[in-house]
């Protein structure tokens, strides 16, 4: 009886205790720096290495690259760049072996939508979402 | 026959829905309360619609009813299930007037009735032709035998106090004293046992979700699971306005302040009891069933009967003989 | 006559109590189980079949996603089987990190058994209690590692990042608030006589069984087998760090319980002692190239996860990719005494023995 009144007591107590809980959707939920959302891609660093699609586990990248049009430049420059958010798992591996950072991670995790279609984002999407972008994203190759 | 027998019924029933729908959100916000959480919030200012949101939806839901089931049972199983838990709440006196009906065997009456609603459930359970709302219904009906013995015998001895089977007669007996105090053994038997006769944590058998997924209402949807659920808190209801009958003194004040009308008294009693029903379910695991069935036989049954026991040999004692 | 016959009861793959798609059909006679038999494999995503076809590195965020509750161990696993083939030095601090992100994530684990547990049992507010502290720690991988449940924070050769500015302090607070708490847990919990009703004496068995059916973690600690793979085969730095290893006697539900409660007290002691020993400053990364080639040969390591030992079996022929790689999934292994221990019992008894080996669906599946 006494062990039922001591669980009564500690559910009593946690009644009048602050609230834990997030209002997320009403009120944002803030994530760490290091936070790996939906990832931001800059055309004009890259250098078409084809790193990132290989490096990716589950293949959720494809790019395009072509000739620099500048026949004096050497390297190529970005065509297409697509990422499909239907089975890309956010595993930050392309951001870490982009030699020129290019591709790198945001805060940005909201990603819901109705059509599987919209999951697919191309270049375009992908370079205008660049807000609160990470700071540090390839640690390797600073190092 | 004046208007006020059929209005007054009526009148009941809105205030019991009334209640019913406070009593979910509060139970919600309680709940939530005890994890850290803030409850529902969404529907409405301070989530006040949000039960009635959820019965609105219940209301436009597809009524389904499974192929292989006793359509003509599995249609009147709700309907069991909720006339005897509207049915016991006319002999509830609220205060010394405002009593539907003032029968000399209410407290009968009210027992009686309360056990027709387990034939709803087994019907409903046995009628989904489900295995786990026929488990669910066959503990049900296990649980109300092992439970309505020892919730009559605890009775008794506020029956031998008062001398009446009458609701109102008793709380008029509980003017100088409440029964808790003389009853006490009477009166946690009493609450146990009616936690388990409401289907209530840790007594939620027949509906544990965990196991049974959701036991006897398991196939049940829209206004027929209403019903049901409508019939739950309605015994919430019932039980809680019992309680506050039997032993906390009905609409009797305490320390004298008359100021206050019964009526606020018998709520906050009231209220108080509904709200321990809540804290306890926040609180407790579900106890088992043969463990459930050793309580009852083993533990509540003998305590009654010690009690009824004691109370007659107190009551030939002098001095503290007018107390039992 | 009556005739009486025994009823088959599908329970699962979608049912409250069997944590993830997995499926049960129990015979019953009344409320009496006579038969039970496990039907799993709703979640197979063939995790060691696709590794032969990954590099190292890629096959980390899979290993996250087996025994979803406990993602660091799993990535040390791979990573460890990885390194004893290179032989590769692993710098302090990427150690100490190991260690740390590897223990808070067992107290996590077990807090998250901890709560689905009771919810088994049919209480509410422990669910929600230990999910309040499991969120703090959560937000510490967030903050370390930029995820919650898949961090794929270790690489061959140390750990992806090093840990942020005042990570550490962080770290020491939350292990002195768990001290509390799980205090807090004893006051609502351990002591209640219902769920001491519930679990006392429930789906015991003895240590030869245990042995028998190549039961792992606590599932055999229970019984009494004192046989901790941090203190017995010490693998990272373990071997640094003062920590009993609790051991119940019958091993029953009660026993299971207190075993894993005291395991986070334990660990909350590792922490506590990491925190304290925390390196400085250093490297968090390994001298490695940058396609990690293992050289030929076999190697099998085995950690102690919060479900038990979780081994990994590695076959390279010296390419950048393994030939073979097999995990031994403690919740698989746990899984099989299942049946042995649900015949005769109670329907009730049911969750509450399945809850009480505490397994993965990630994880039996793979």
């Amino acid at each position: 009886m006494m062990g039922l009144l001591k669980g009564m007591g500690v559910t009593l107590k946690t009644m009048s205790k602050k609230k834990v809980t997030y209002q997320y959707p009403d009120e944002p939920v803030g994530m760490p720096d290091r936070f790996r959302g939906v990832q931001h891609f800059d055309p004009e660093k890259c250098i078409v290495c084809n790193q990132c699609v290989r490096v990716c586990p589950t293949d959720c990248i494809t790019l395009t690259g072509r000739k620099h049009p500048d026949p004096g430049k050497r390297g190529k420059i970005i065509d297409t760049y697509d990422i499909n958010f239907e089975i890309c798992i956010l595993c930050d591996l392309c951001t870490e072996v982009c030699p020129t950072e290019a591709v790198v991670m945001t805060n940005h995790f909201e990603l819901a939508a109705y059509s599987r279609d919209d999951l697919f984002k191309n270049m375009e999407w992908l370079h205008e979402n660049n807000t609160e972008i990470r700071s540090e994203n390839n640690v390797n190759a600073k190092r | 026959m004046s208007a006020m027998t059929f209005l007054g019924p009526v009148v009941l029933l809105l205030l019991v829905l009334g209640f019913v729908t406070i009593a979910i959100l509060f139970e919600r916000k309680v709940l939530g309360w005890m994890q850290g959480r803030v409850g529902p919030v969404q529907v409405g200012p301070w989530g006040l619609l949000q039960t009635v949101a959820d019965v609105l939806k219940l209301l436009l839901k597809e009524d389904i009813i499974p192929g292989k089931a006793d359509r003509i049972l599995f249609k009147i199983a709700p309907v069991i299930a909720f006339v005897p838990a509207f049915a016991v709440l006319a002999v509830i006196p609220y205060t010394d007037r405002i009593v539907f009906a003032d029968i000399g065997v209410g407290l009968l009456y009210f027992i009686a009735i309360s056990s027709i609603t387990t034939i709803g459930i087994l019907v409903g359970g046995w009628s989904s032709n489900n295995k786990y709302a026929l488990l669910g219904a066959m503990r049900s009906a296990a649980q109300m035998i092992s439970y309505e013995i020892p919730l009559v015998m605890s009775v008794v001895g506020v029956i031998m106090a008062a001398g009446s089977l009458n609701l109102t007669e008793i709380v008029k007996a509980q003017e100088s004293l409440w029964f808790i105090l003389p009853q006490l053994i009477g009166f946690v038997v009493f609450f146990v046992a009616s936690l388990a006769e409401l289907n209530r944590t840790p007594f939620d058998l027949p509906e544990a979700e965990s196991e049974l997924v959701a036991g006897y209402h398991v196939e049940y949807t829209g206004f027929r699971f209403a019903f049901f659920m409508l019939a739950e808190y309605v015994y919430v209801f019932a039980m809680a306005g019992l309680t506050t009958v039997l032993y906390l003194g009905g609409w009797n004040p305490l320390f004298g302040w008359t100021f206050l009308p019964p009526i606020v008294w018998f709520a906050a009693k009231f209220l108080l009891i509904v709200f321990i029903l809540f804290w306890i379910r926040a609180t407790l695991p579900r106890i088992r069933l043969d463990q459930l069935m050793q309580l009852g036989w083993k533990v509540l049954l003998p305590l009654a009967l010690v009690n009824i026991f004691l109370s007659a040999l107190f009551k030939e004692v002098s001095g503290i003989g007018n107390f039992f | 006559m009556i005739r009486t016959e025994e009823m088959l009861l599908n329970v699962g793959p979608q049912h409250p109590s069997t944590h993830g798609v997995f499926r049960l059909l129990v015979k019953i006679d009344g409320e009496k189980i006579t038969e039970a038999e496990p039907v799993i494999g709703y979640l197979h995503r063939g995790t060691e079949k696709l590794a032969e076809d990954l590099t190292y590195t890629q096959i980390i965020p899979y290993t996250d996603r087996m025994d979803y509750l406990s993602a660091m161990t799993n990535n040390y696993t791979i990573v460890h089987a990885a390194e004893t083939l290179m032989e590769v030095e692993i710098p302090e601090r990427a150690e100490f990190l190991r260690v740390i992100v590897m223990e808070l994530n067992r107290i996590a684990s077990h807090l998250v058994w901890f709560g689905t547990y009771l919810l088994d049992l049919g209480a509410v507010s422990p669910f929600l209690y230990a999910f309040r502290e499991r969120e703090e720690i959560l937000d510490l991988f967030n903050e370390l590692c930029g995820a919650r449940i898949t961090y794929n924070y270790m690489r061959v050769g140390g750990v992806k990042w090093d840990a942020p500015e005042g990570w550490i302090d962080k770290v020491k607070a939350l292990a002195d608030k768990m001290k509390e708490k799980t205090e807090e847990y004893d006051r609502l919990v351990s002591g209640n006589e219902i769920f001491i009703n519930r679990t006392r004496g429930i789906g015991g068995y003895s240590a030869d069984d245990a042995l028998a059916y190549g039961l792992s973690g606590v599932n055999l600690r229970a019984a009494g087998v004192k046989w901790d793979l941090r203190k017995d085969r010490p693998y990272s730095i373990y071997n640094r760090f003062q920590f009993d290893v609790p051991v119940g006697e019958t091993g029953d539900l009660e026993d299971k319980y207190r075993c894993r409660m005291e395991e986070i007290r334990q660990s909350i002691r590792i922490l506590d002692q990491a925190v304290e020993h925390f390196p400085e400053a250093g490297p968090v990364m390994a001298k490695v190239g940058r396609v990690i080639r293992v050289p030929a040969g076999e190697a099998y390591t085995q950690i102690e996860s919060p479900r038990g030992e979780l081994g990994c079996y590695l076959v390279s022929r010296g390419k950048d990719k393994p030939y073979r790689l097999k995990f031994r999934r403690p919740s698989f292994n746990n899984l099989q005494i299942l049946p042995k221990l649900l015949k005769g019992e109670n329907v009730a008894n049911l969750v509450a023995i399945l809850g009480g080996i505490d397994i993965v669906l990630g994880e039996v599946d793979a």
